[in-house]
């Protein structure tokens, strides 16, 4: 009888959520909505990042580089073979699945903190990497496809129509990240709750306990990379229509990796409701901390302080003051 | 939502009072009292000392907005920051087109700031006016992208006349250029090969840097190391700046010729104290406006007014600041095809005035420079003068000649 009341209760918690994602519009300006729909894009990397560390505990620091991956496909295809950008995601978020395989190589061998640091090189790697291969990637000036693929690129030319409606580009981009955020997490929720959830979970809490039960741990691992960098693809995709269609080896320096990080701590590994709030303190905390005071390093100290008191007095993140206060609610029902 | 609507009405009211009060022109950001033009510039990040192009031309508006507008309109130009960050600009610029509503994009600063956002204004027909970048694309490709106009002497010509220089006056140098690793550096790049000709292979080394790093120190190291004793320095003012310094710190002295928009009086200034006085002295460029810290100018009646504007507009700054003069020349040419678009300006028509310029009386520019376009020239600003800097200050040296 609990278990149906959980789910019921999740499905409210969904409905609420699609709710809420779909009515926000109406009270952002347009310049916000294109700052939530940057979030959007962090909230489905740190999805993918959850089921990672959260549910499979391997540490990646690496998760930037499997964004830029989604980006750069995003950017390739849609620049330089005539696709249009919209259809070039899921594309983005394969190739980026492949990346993340091999990446979820050295995890087979490596655990803990040799694992981050391999993963870390990768993320340290990539902004050279991308300036190497100019002739594909275009070196250290990036890709533009507002300038080179601009009717390709949905909603760059003005509003966008969808179902007879008009909709602004900002607002567009932002049903467009959020949506399919939601999508991947209901597609995060039912494979945790499943065979391959629990094998992740088993991994994370013992190996050689999981081993035993006749688990491959290596091949978990694995797929969990795996499954992780499509997500992380597909938010590196969206990631280049939200940053005005245009992506360069800058926008991911290996920083974005550890704001990944931040962000699926903050939000509380484990729990997927907190995802959505570690992406919005990832989007709005520095730029908030900038604000505070401009002075050289200061909006720095100010992040880094607001990421120690979230740590100390909610030390299970976002997401676990999100279920103490849920959780009265769903015992008594 | 009843409030919401009779709003609406109260403002398309308004709308359609001011529109046809406009003569019933249509056009955007043009209504009876006022222009509104738009664009991007550096007011922060590694390019911020072009900050100025945008004060000079903005302070230039006011003055003539004082003076009662253009056919009784004043101008306002809203100028933002894209901290030199071509995606940035994108932004920006789809928010001054899109909400504000500008007239043109006008004096919008970069070549890959402008390259990015070139196909939009295009395809939407928004005037890109006066670009403040020398890339040559601006005025040769005005076929395929017509809504887009540059201003300065192109950086292909302008590099193309130190090779022929170096070709004609230093026979045996040893070349060891720096530049900015985008289309901005490497057009110079290869104007300097097509000057040189034959003689390109005089150059032992060329070294690029990234917009985002933080120094040149080891390009200019590479650089000595090849035994180059001319440096040819495309750059943005910081690293041309750094270029002293680092050639300094390094011991070298090479003959340095530092590209026009890293040349700027106020920059070498700098790079002397960062320096010193010998690292600077001897560099060569090239000048196509009158720089007011230049003694040779003290009394001219433009400099002079030049001041006069800054101190009453720009709070008295950026006076010895030879991007603001560059603000106001290209302020001044863009009232001037302001006047000859007409009463009622069209988008069509600013760019009809702005392809058919003849301007032989801006103040700001050299003596002997016209200011000129036709159906079939689209560079405003062809003709320049070799300078060498001497003594705290540049010097011209040899005719007014055609950069092309």
């Amino acid at each position: 009888m609990s278990r149906v009341v959980r789910i019921a209760a999740g499905l409210v918690a969904a409905a609420a959520a699609v709710a809420l994602v779909l009515v926000l519009p109406h009270w952002l300006s347009d310049a916000r909505a294109a700052e939530f729909a940057r979030a959007g894009c962090f909230f489905i990397a740190i999805l993918g990042l959850n089921l990672l560390t959260g549910y499979t505990g391997q540490i990646s620091l690496g998760h930037g580089a499997l964004m830029a991956v989604g980006a750069y496909t995003t950017a390739i295809l849609t620049a330089n073979h005539g696709f249009r950008d919209l259809w070039t995601i899921p594309l983005a978020g394969l190739v980026a699945m492949g990346a993340g395989f091999l990446l979820g190589l050295p995890a087979r061998r490596l655990s803990g903190l040799y694992l981050a640091l391999a993963t870390f090189a990768f993320a340290v790697a990539m902004p050279a990497l991308l300036k190497r291969f100019s002739g594909l990637t275009g070196g250290s000036q990036g890709i533009n496809l507002f300038d080179k693929a601009l009717t390709r690129s949905t909603g760059a030319l003005g509003p966008v129509h969808v179902l007879g409606r008009t909709v602004a580009t900002n607002d567009f981009l932002y049903y467009l990240t959020w949506g399919t955020g939601l999508v991947l997490a209901a597609a995060a929720w039912v494979l945790v709750r499943g065979r391959v959830g629990r094998a992740f979970r088993a991994v994370r809490d013992s190996e050689v306990a999981a081993a035993s039960s006749g688990i491959n741990t290596g091949f978990y691992k694995m797929l969990a990379f795996g499954i992780s960098g499509f997500y992380a693809g597909v938010g590196g995709s969206l990631f280049v229509l939200v940053s005005n269609w245009f992506v360069s080896p800058t926008t991911f320096a290996f920083d974005k990796s550890l704001l990944l990080v931040v962000g699926g701590v903050v939000g509380g590994l484990g729990s997927l409701a907190g995802m959505a709030l570690g992406a919005l303190f990832i989007q709005f905390v520095p730029s908030w901390a900038g604000n505070v005071s401009n002075a050289p390093g200061a909006p720095s100290v100010f992040f880094g302080a607001a990421i120690v008191l979230v740590m100390i007095l909610l030390p299970s993140g976002l997401g676990g003051v999100l279920r103490k206060l849920t959780e009265p609610l769903t015992t008594r029902l | 939502m009843g409030k919401r609507s009779v709003l609406f009405g109260v403002v398309g009211a308004l709308a359609a009072v001011s529109a046809a009060s406009a003569g019933g022109s249509a056009t955007p950001g043009v209504t009876a009292k006022q222009i509104l033009i738009g664009g991007t510039t550096p007011l922060s990040g590694p390019a911020s000392a072009y900050a100025a192009v945008a004060k000079g031309a903005d302070a230039y508006f006011k003055y003539v907005n004082d003076h009662g507008g253009v056919f009784g309109r004043s101008i306002k130009y809203k100028y933002v920051d894209d901290a030199y960050d071509p995606s940035q600009t994108i932004q920006k610029v789809r928010d001054l087109v899109q909400n504000d509503k500008v007239f043109a994009i006008y004096n919008t600063l970069g070549t890959e700031q402008n390259l990015a956002v070139r196909s939009y204004l295009n395809q939407l027909k928004v005037p890109q006016l006066l670009v403040a970048s020398g890339a040559s694309t601006w005025g040769s490709d005005y076929k395929k992208y017509p809504w887009t106009i540059g201003y300065q002497p192109s950086y292909k010509g302008e590099a193309t006349l130190y090779g022929r220089y170096i070709a004609k006056a230093k026979p045996r140098a040893r070349i060891g250029v720096l530049y900015q690793n985008d289309d901005y550096g490497k057009e110079l790049v290869a104007g300097l090969q097509r000057g040189l000709g034959k003689k390109a292979k005089l150059i032992v080394s060329k070294q690029g840097y990234d917009v985002t790093d933080t120094d040149v120190k080891s390009q200019i190291a590479r650089l000595k190391s090849k035994r180059a004793n001319t440096l040819m320095v495309f750059a943005t003012p910081k690293f041309a700046i750094q270029s002293y310094s680092s050639a300094r710190v390094l011991g070298w002295h090479p003959l340095v010729f530092v590209n026009v928009v890293a040349s700027a009086s106020n920059t070498m200034t700098i790079a002397s104290l960062a320096s010193s006085k010998r690292q600077t002295e001897g560099s060569i460029s090239l000048a196509f406006l009158k720089d007011p810290i230049n003694p040779r100018w003290t009394n001219d009646k433009a400099v002079k007014l030049f001041r006069t504007i800054l101190k009453k507009y720009n709070g008295g700054e950026g006076l010895t600041d030879y991007y603001n003069i560059y603000g106001m020349s290209s302020a001044f040419t863009l009232v001037d095809a302001l006047k000859h678009a007409g009463k009622s300006p069209t988008r069509a028509g600013i760019m009809r005035a702005v392809t058919h310029l003849n301007e032989q009386n801006n103040p700001f520019v050299l003596p002997g420079i016209v200011v000129r376009t036709t159906s079939t020239d689209h560079f405003p600003i062809a003709q320049a003068r070799l300078q060498r800097y001497h003594n705290g200050h540049w010097v011209y040296f040899g005719p007014l000649v055609r950069v092309g």
